[in-house]
């Protein structure tokens, strides 16, 4: 079976992210980036698939962006992934974009399903996913927390909602999106990161995709959130109760 | 003594010709089965992969003297010490008493001294040579009704408890014989001067007084020394076989001297770009020191009873990693023997990591090395959890937090995964220079990622700054130029990540001139100090590293630094001190952290905890488990912090800055208000003169 996993790169999340004093972006001087944990989720669920899959198959992991993006898809190889795709674009790129480049590439991989991950938590948007499975007329799970393959040939996939877990049975091929509980994904060490150098990874520019990337959503201008809190330490419950109806007067 | 010149006895004597004939066949056919057994042990040793040289001779020879024969490691459980004395140097000396005998006959055979007596049995060397070994076989005798007296009392799930009775049988049943043989012979023999064998004398009035004859007792005599002699050669025939291999492949163990603690198996970045192979998938990938080792455990369970995992109820045994891979080695030579189906491959086999040894077992381990340390045989179960440590991460076998830890240090060069740019926040205000700023300092500190991301221990590194301010010391930091030493990333079997690091800071120090004839460096974080010592030393760099407070003791014994006496109030609150593995019983620094509390806290009432200096208990923090994503209760360690609560101090003093975060965070969980405090800041607060706030 073939499984495609998109793969967002994404600033770490580990350190405060600052936005550029001129409001364009953020600050990525020096800054450490990483895949997507939700993406990095749904490759290990590619992984485990194809694995425990009887007949094997292979497992495609996909990049859009320039050639920094290379980085993390040498992760995903690392991690196990076959095979790296880039799909070289430079333009910024809105859920519908990415959806509508995911979509050519699917056309052209033709994979039995496609595994990202529920939302990039840089624009945390969750759109790519939903969209891409719209524009393919895929059948769709998102927000997966365990999927089953069934004797039939068709999967069966719990999801998280508000409201419960949701048990949706799919037929393939079919656009599943990964939610936090699914896995826990593996670290990829160096020695497996020295050993994917020897895997592939394609490039292929945008256009040879027939897609002019268009974004119909434009980023006007960033700014940094004020974190002006003050903390103050209450002695116990009835004072907070007070506090909360006389001072802040929010209950 | 007139009767010295004829005392002697006859070798074999009553045994006849045919008998010694069937006798010496047997010996050989025994030491045929002993040597054949052996050069299989060592054969499966050889299996392994081979070491750097042996230490010199004269070092072999003080480990065995003193390690060995004078059984220097087997301290700790008082009675059983003694009683293992008792057993083995009765039996040393029943060997030797038995080879000297041998000795005796076949110098009486090559050389026949004038009259046909003795060569050298006989006279003041007799009058000596039977009291000694009559006391040997008491000794021997002592030690077995002990060890059997407390196995009977605390059965043990040994593998080889049937196998464990039967060598004690054995062992009291070849020295009863011996006794009996004795007896009868004085009877027979009439030897002069009986009393000389203060056992066998008053067995032979025993035997007398019950009516035996001397006729009798030559007949008894014939019976009872095959008896004796089927035994003995039974026990040599059985040693490979048994519990008492241990004293073959433990002596080999102990010539090689003590584990050194916190020092791991080196790894070839040339070796692994070459084999594509990273630790231990098969037994065979194991050193030879470590398939030795394997054979001289005994299985005492010492290093259970150390282990902090153990106590706190976690799946790992250091006894069952051992005897399980030990279990391994047997294994895999029975199906590569020649003509097995299974002969040649290597992969039919357990795996190691996960089968033999439990995932979760390998990773509760914290690398204290409290099991090497108490091991009387210098076994070190650390070494090879840390070796399928490796071989795991390297096929991406590692999940979850501690995972994640190595997936930031290697994106940002420190397990919090910061940027490096926020590497110098921890000393704000304090103007500290790094060393592009201040090129000529004596002295670098190396601050580490906790001072430098931990809030809480950035408060050690300030306090640590304004001692050396008052002290005078000229020192400066690598500032954002510093990376993660890669100790954690190390321990956790993640070695080129550590080598990565390493290579990074190695490459600083190169620049800056830091190392042996050039610049100290000083740590607070015993990790930190451990790794830039025996880690580095193993890439090649030669660095002189002190953790602070062997550096402050310096400094304070020096009179270079003064601090107040007690000042009432908070100085004079009860306190107690917590010593971090990797000080104590890693870096051997117990008194220095202690000198400095009586120093600061002069008059304030000091308990020590139950367990102290390098038989301290862990924090639970070491090897990695820092990252481990698990509740205060059910860390290793929890036994420890109900020592601390126990001792009911307002203050813990501790010296590291993983102790410092696992006892905060542990005494929280309990509701206990002792503060934990670094040595360095209860040393600041009585700073002479008020410096910088």
């Amino acid at each position: 079976m073939k499984l495609l996993v998109p793969i967002k790169r994404v600033p770490s999340a580990d350190e405060p992210v600052r936005v550029r004093p001129d409001g364009t972006g953020i600050e990525d001087d020096g800054r450490a980036f990483m895949i997507n944990p939700f993406d990095a989720i749904a490759l290990e669920e590619a992984l485990r698939i194809r694995d425990s899959h009887p007949d094997g198959g292979e497992v495609l992991a996909v990049c859009i962006g320039d050639s920094e993006v290379e980085a993390e898809l040498r992760t995903a190889l690392a991690m196990g992934a076959d095979r790296g795709l880039r799909v070289a674009c430079e333009a910024s790129l809105d859920s519908l974009s990415v959806a509508k480049i995911l979509a050519g590439v699917v056309r052209r991989e033709g994979p039995a399903m496609v595994l990202a991950g529920k939302q990039a938590v840089d624009s945390d948007a969750g759109q790519a996913g939903p969209m891409l499975a719209g524009l393919l007329d895929w059948p769709q799970a998102t927000f997966a927390s365990v999927i089953t393959f069934l004797e039939d040939g068709r999967v069966q996939v719990v999801r998280e909602t508000d409201h419960g877990l949701e048990t949706l049975r799919l037929c393939l091929p079919a656009v599943i999106t990964a939610d936090l509980r699914l896995n826990e994904p593996r670290y990829a060490s160096l020695p497996a990161i020295m050993r994917a150098r020897r895997k592939p990874i394609e490039t292929l520019p945008v256009a040879d995709l027939g897609i002019q990337p268009r974004s119909r959503v434009v980023q006007l201008r960033m700014e940094q959130s004020t974190m002006a809190r003050e903390c103050v330490r209450v002695a116990d419950t009835d004072e907070l109760l007070h506090r909360l109806r006389s001072e802040a007067k929010v209950i | 003594m007139a009767s010295l010149p004829g005392l002697s006895r006859e070798i074999f004597g009553n045994v006849s010709a045919e008998a010694r004939l069937l006798f010496y066949g047997l010996s050989c056919l025994v030491v045929a089965v002993l040597a054949q057994a052996v050069i299989r042990r060592v054969r499966l040793w050889l299996r392994g992969r081979p070491e750097s040289g042996l230490p010199p001779w004269r070092t072999i020879g003080r480990n065995l003297w003193r390690l060995a024969l004078l059984q220097r490691r087997n301290r700790g459980r008082t009675s059983a010490h003694a009683a293992h004395l008792l057993l083995f140097g009765g039996f040393c000396l029943l060997l030797l008493g038995t080879t000297l005998i041998g000795v005796e006959h076949w110098l009486a055979a090559l050389w026949t001294p004038a009259g046909g007596g003795p060569v050298f049995h006989k006279g003041l060397y007799y009058a000596i040579y039977e009291p000694v070994l009559d006391f040997a076989g008491l000794a021997v005798l002592a030690g077995c009704a002990f060890f059997a007296h407390r196995r009977w009392r605390q059965p043990r799930t040994s593998p080889n408890a049937p196998g464990d009775w039967l060598v004690l049988g054995l062992l009291a049943s070849i020295s009863v014989t011996g006794y009996l043989l004795e007896g009868l012979r004085i009877l027979r023999e009439q030897t002069p001067l009986p009393w000389l064998s203060f056992v066998g004398a008053p067995l032979a009035h025993g035997f007398a007084a019950a009516g035996l004859t001397a006729a009798g007792a030559a007949t008894a005599h014939q019976i009872a020394w095959w008896i004796h002699a089927v035994l003995a050669l039974g026990l040599i025939g059985l040693f490979p076989y048994s519990r008492l291999l241990h004293a073959i492949a433990g002596t080999l163990r102990l010539a090689g001297g003590p584990v050194r603690l916190g020092n791991l198996r080196p790894v070839s970045i040339e070796e692994v770009e070459a084999t594509g192979e990273l630790g231990v998938t098969r037994i065979e990938q194991f050193s030879r020191g470590q398939l030795m080792a394997l054979d001289a455990c005994v299985a005492c369970g010492r290093c259970d009873q150390a282990c902090p995992a153990h106590e706190a109820g976690q799946p790992l045994s250091p006894r069952e990693v051992v005897l399980g891979l030990r279990a391994e080695m047997d294994r895999t030579v029975l199906a590569r023997s020649p003509g097995h189906p299974g002969e040649g491959t290597s992969d039919e086999g357990r795996d190691l990591a996960g089968e033999v040894v439990g995932s979760p077992a390998l990773w509760a381990c914290t690398t204290c090395s409290a099991c090497a340390e108490v091991c009387p045989l210098a076994v070190n179960p650390v070494g090879f959890l840390l070796d399928l440590r490796r071989a795991t991460v390297t096929a991406s076998g590692l999940r979850g937090t501690p995972a994640q830890a190595l997936q930031k240090t290697l994106r940002a060069g420190n397990p919090w995964g910061m940027s490096s740019g926020e590497r110098m926040a921890w000393a704000a205000g304090l103007e500290v220079p790094t060393i592009e700023e201040n090129p000529d300092c004596e002295l670098v500190y190396w601050v580490g990622c906790a001072a430098a991301y931990d809030r809480r221990i950035q408060k050690v590194a300030r306090s640590l700054v304004r001692l050396m301010r008052a002290a005078g010391v000229n020192f400066a930091v690598l500032g954002n130029r510093e990376q993660c030493t890669g100790e954690s990333a190390r321990r956790m079997g993640d070695e080129l990540l550590f080598q990565e690091l390493a290579g990074r800071n190695l490459e600083s120090f190169r620049k800056h001139g830091i190392g042996a004839g050039g610049k100290r460096i000083v740590a607070h974080c015993p990790h930190c100090v451990n790794s830039l010592r025996q880690d580095y030393a193993q890439m090649g760099a030669r660095l002189d590293v002190v953790h602070h407070t062997e550096f402050l003791d310096d400094l304070l014994t020096s009179g270079r630094l003064a601090v107040k006496g007690p000042d009432g109030g908070n100085a004079a609150a009860p306190l107690t001190y917590h010593d971090p593995c990797y000080l104590a019983r890693v870096g051997g620094g117990v008194d220095e952290p202690r000198r400095l509390l009586r120093a600061a806290r002069q008059g304030a009432p000091f308990t020590e905890l139950p367990r102290k200096g390098r038989n301290t208990a862990c924090c639970g923090a070491g090897g990695g488990r820092m990252w481990f994503d698990e509740a205060p209760e059910r860390r290793a360690g929890r036994e420890r912090l109900a020592e601390i609560e126990a001792a009911g101090a307002d203050t813990l003093a501790v010296s590291c800055p993983f102790c410092l975060v696992m006892m905060t965070e542990g005494l929280a969980a309990r509701d206990v208000t002792t503060n934990v405090r670094d040595v360095a800041e209860i040393l600041d607060d009585q700073l002479q003169s008020d410096s910088t706030a």
